[in-house]
């Protein structure tokens, strides 16, 4: 499809829904939000993205294959964990850590983060990996 | 993390699997990670006798509030069997399984069922338990349509829709649950029934969805019908993982369920759990000798077995539970290895149709006594595991005063007999009728992994039998817990 308008659009969108969804994620522990949330936000501005230029270019900007994106998912999600249980915790224990950085000023960064920020990206991946292949089945690739 | 590693070793080969392309990698994964498995309930046996019961809290979190682990003597018998059975299927699988099937991720679901059923095992939270059956249901879904032959698809939907439902009732009964107890914790919902003792019935309604859940799961009586109508589609590998692990996770569920909840209310219940164990059986049966097809009678079986466990949990004795865990063991190596046999005619002839099989025997005796070993147990001829089995039922039953139901499970021990005595002639001992003796593809490709593997299982079956004596006496020490539920509160919350 050659409408300029809607591919600037589109690719606007698409960074835009992207910022979200990673704003989504970071605030997800203590408010509404997650890595559930932010990948299904994510998958929309693909799925947009999609639409428009066919799913040769979601897999250009993916870079690897939806599999491997999902095999790092369950990677975050394994080390989180397994983490713990290496410090003395029952598996699964959150830690944290509290510091004051210049600028960003007092900062709480925990291994939840870490899982969710691995369902974030399974998540992501298997929805993309859905809707590639059903993209493919309907040769919706414009 | 002595619990925790059974659910991470399956995870990590998910996500190996997902990371890694090439299809033999994964293929020798698959085996490491299974043996791993069976190391890592290999050594639970020891730790859980001498700690009896194992409880981890996940996160720290204690344990009314958060997810606890937790697996006594029955859980982690349950988890050695099918460690065993799973590595066992799974090096079967790397010659049985055809290379489209594997290479779109045969392994991978298997792992996603191990972890289902690891998981159910050890879940000491009722909402968890769901979640762990959805873990296995997921995975077994796509197994079962994997490869997409119309058969298979036609199966699939049956097998998809009746679970689903199961799996509906099962979480709104939790819902119910919750919403008058307000606790999912298995050993906090145990000590508060006990106090409500005397309002249980408000309570009826949540704990008969909740078993309904379980009995279609399980494939009890009136809930059966979808198993026969799925197991056989599939490939064998995969109906024997089935037959082996899925069915038996229900009645794991059922017996924890009882022990720990409906006995207060054993009035009505029991009479429940002895008329569908019974009904199940002989229905079962009777519908088995009625089938033309190797794996649709076994299918049968597999109901007709499941009542015989039932049965022995509605005696509700330690010597009737000593023999539901033991039967049930039995059943889940029988079973499998019927399967196997089972996968091996398959690849040989490329049918299962009794009719126009035969010769079998004379085509390889070691299968043949292979299947004999497992028939013959399924059916309870001494000395195999599948006598003493039937044997413990049996004298519990007569001896908690249900001596018509015991009588009645004698007699369907015939019958079992009948349809075990059916395959045995048709398949591998009668002569193969002439008209189809031409049309069969002859397979060269080796099977000597398929063969190890139910090598494996036969010694296995035959050593219960020899060693039934200890193997009891394990049981018994796990029927001991369950029928102490007092214990397994205290283990899990905490003394008070």
């Amino acid at each position: 499809m050659n409408n300029i308008i809607l591919e600037k659009i589109a690719l606007l969108f698409l960074r835009g829904i992207a910022l979200m969804s990673v704003f989504l994620l970071l605030r997800g522990h203590n408010s509404p939000g997650g890595g559930f949330i932010g990948a299904i936000v994510l998958a929309i501005g693909f799925i947009f993205y999609g639409i428009i230029f066919g799913s040769d270019r979601i897999e250009r900007i993916l870079y690897f294959n939806t599999r491997i994106w999902m095999g790092i998912g369950l990677g975050f999600v394994l080390l989180a964990a397994v983490w713990p249980v290496f410090l003395g915790h029952a598996p699964l224990t959150g830690l944290w850590y509290t510091g004051n950085w210049p600028l960003l000023g007092e900062i709480h960064l925990g291994t939840p983060l870490i899982f969710d920020t691995g369902i974030f990206i399974g998540v992501a991946g298997l929805i993309l990996s859905v809707i590639i292949t059903i993209m493919e089945v309907l040769k919706w690739n414009t | 993390m002595i619990l925790f590693a059974l659910l991470l070793i399956p995870f990590t080969y998910l996500m190996l699997a997902l990371l890694i392309k090439k299809a033999g990698i994964k293929k020798r994964l698959a085996i490491l990670f299974s043996t791993l498995n069976l190391l890592w309930a290999m050594a639970l046996v020891p730790i859980v006798q001498y700690r009896e019961i194992i409880v981890v809290q996940m996160g720290g979190w204690s344990a009314p509030f958060g997810i606890s682990l937790v697996a006594d003597r029955f859980s982690v018998l349950m988890l050695l069997v099918t460690a065993f059975i799973f590595f066992l299927i799974t090096v079967y699988a790397t010659q049985s399984v055809d290379k489209a099937r594997r290479k779109n991720g045969h392994f991978f679901f298997t792992f996603g069922i191990l972890m289902g059923v690891n998981g159910s095992f050890m879940a000491g939270d009722l909402f968890n338990l769901y979640v762990w059956f959805e873990v296995m249901l997921m995975s077994s879904f796509i197994l079962v349509s994997l490869g997409g032959e119309r058969k298979q698809l036609e199966g699939s939907i049956k097998y998809l829709i009746l679970n689903l439902i199961s799996s509906l009732f099962f979480v709104a009964g939790i819902g119910l649950l919750y919403g008058k107890l307000g606790s999912l914790n298995l050993a906090d919902l145990s000590q508060k029934m006990e106090l409500a003792r005397a309002n249980l019935a408000v309570l009826n309604p949540a704990l008969i969805l909740i078993f309904v859940g379980f009995s279609i799961k399980g494939a009890l009586f009136p809930f059966f019908f979808w198993l026969p109508a799925s197991y056989h589609t599939p490939p064998p590998a995969v109906s024997a993982l089935f037959a082996g692990l899925l069915t038996k996770v229900g009645i794991y569920s059922l017996i924890r369920f009882y022990t720990l909840f409906l006995y207060y209310d054993a009035g009505f219940w029991q009479q429940v759990v002895l008329w569908m164990g019974a009904l199940s059986m002989v229905i079962g049966v009777i519908a088995a000798s009625s089938q033309y097809d190797f794996r649709k009678i076994l299918s049968f079986h597999i109901i007709s077995q499941v009542g015989y466990v039932v049965i022995a949990l509605g005696f509700f004795t330690e010597a009737a539970l000593t023999a539901a865990i033991f039967f049930l063991v039995h059943n889940m190596l029988s079973k499998t290895n019927a399967f196997l046999v089972a996968g091996w005619v398959h690849r040989e002839k490329g049918t299962l149709n009794l009719k126009v099989l035969g010769d079998m025997f004379k085509k390889s005796p070691v299968w043949g006594i292979l299947f004999f070993i497992s028939a013959f147990s399924l059916a309870g001829l001494p000395p195999l595991s599948g006598f003493f089995g039937k044997y413990l039922v049996l004298q519990s039953g007569i001896e908690a005063g249900y001596t018509g139901v015991a009588m009645l499970a004698l007699f369907v021990g015939l019958f079992t007999l009948f349809s075990m005595v059916k395959i045995w002639l048709e398949v591998f001992w009668k002569k193969q009728p002439e008209d189809s003796a031409m049309e069969w593809p002859v397979n060269q490709k080796p099977a000597h992994w398929m063969l190890f593997s139910s090598l494996a299982l036969g010694t296995a079956i035959v050593a219960m039998g020899l060693w039934a004596a200890p193997i009891a006496e394990y049981c018994q020490a796990a029927a001991q817990d369950l029928l102490n539920p007092s214990k397994y509160i205290e283990y899990v919350l905490g003394p008070s």
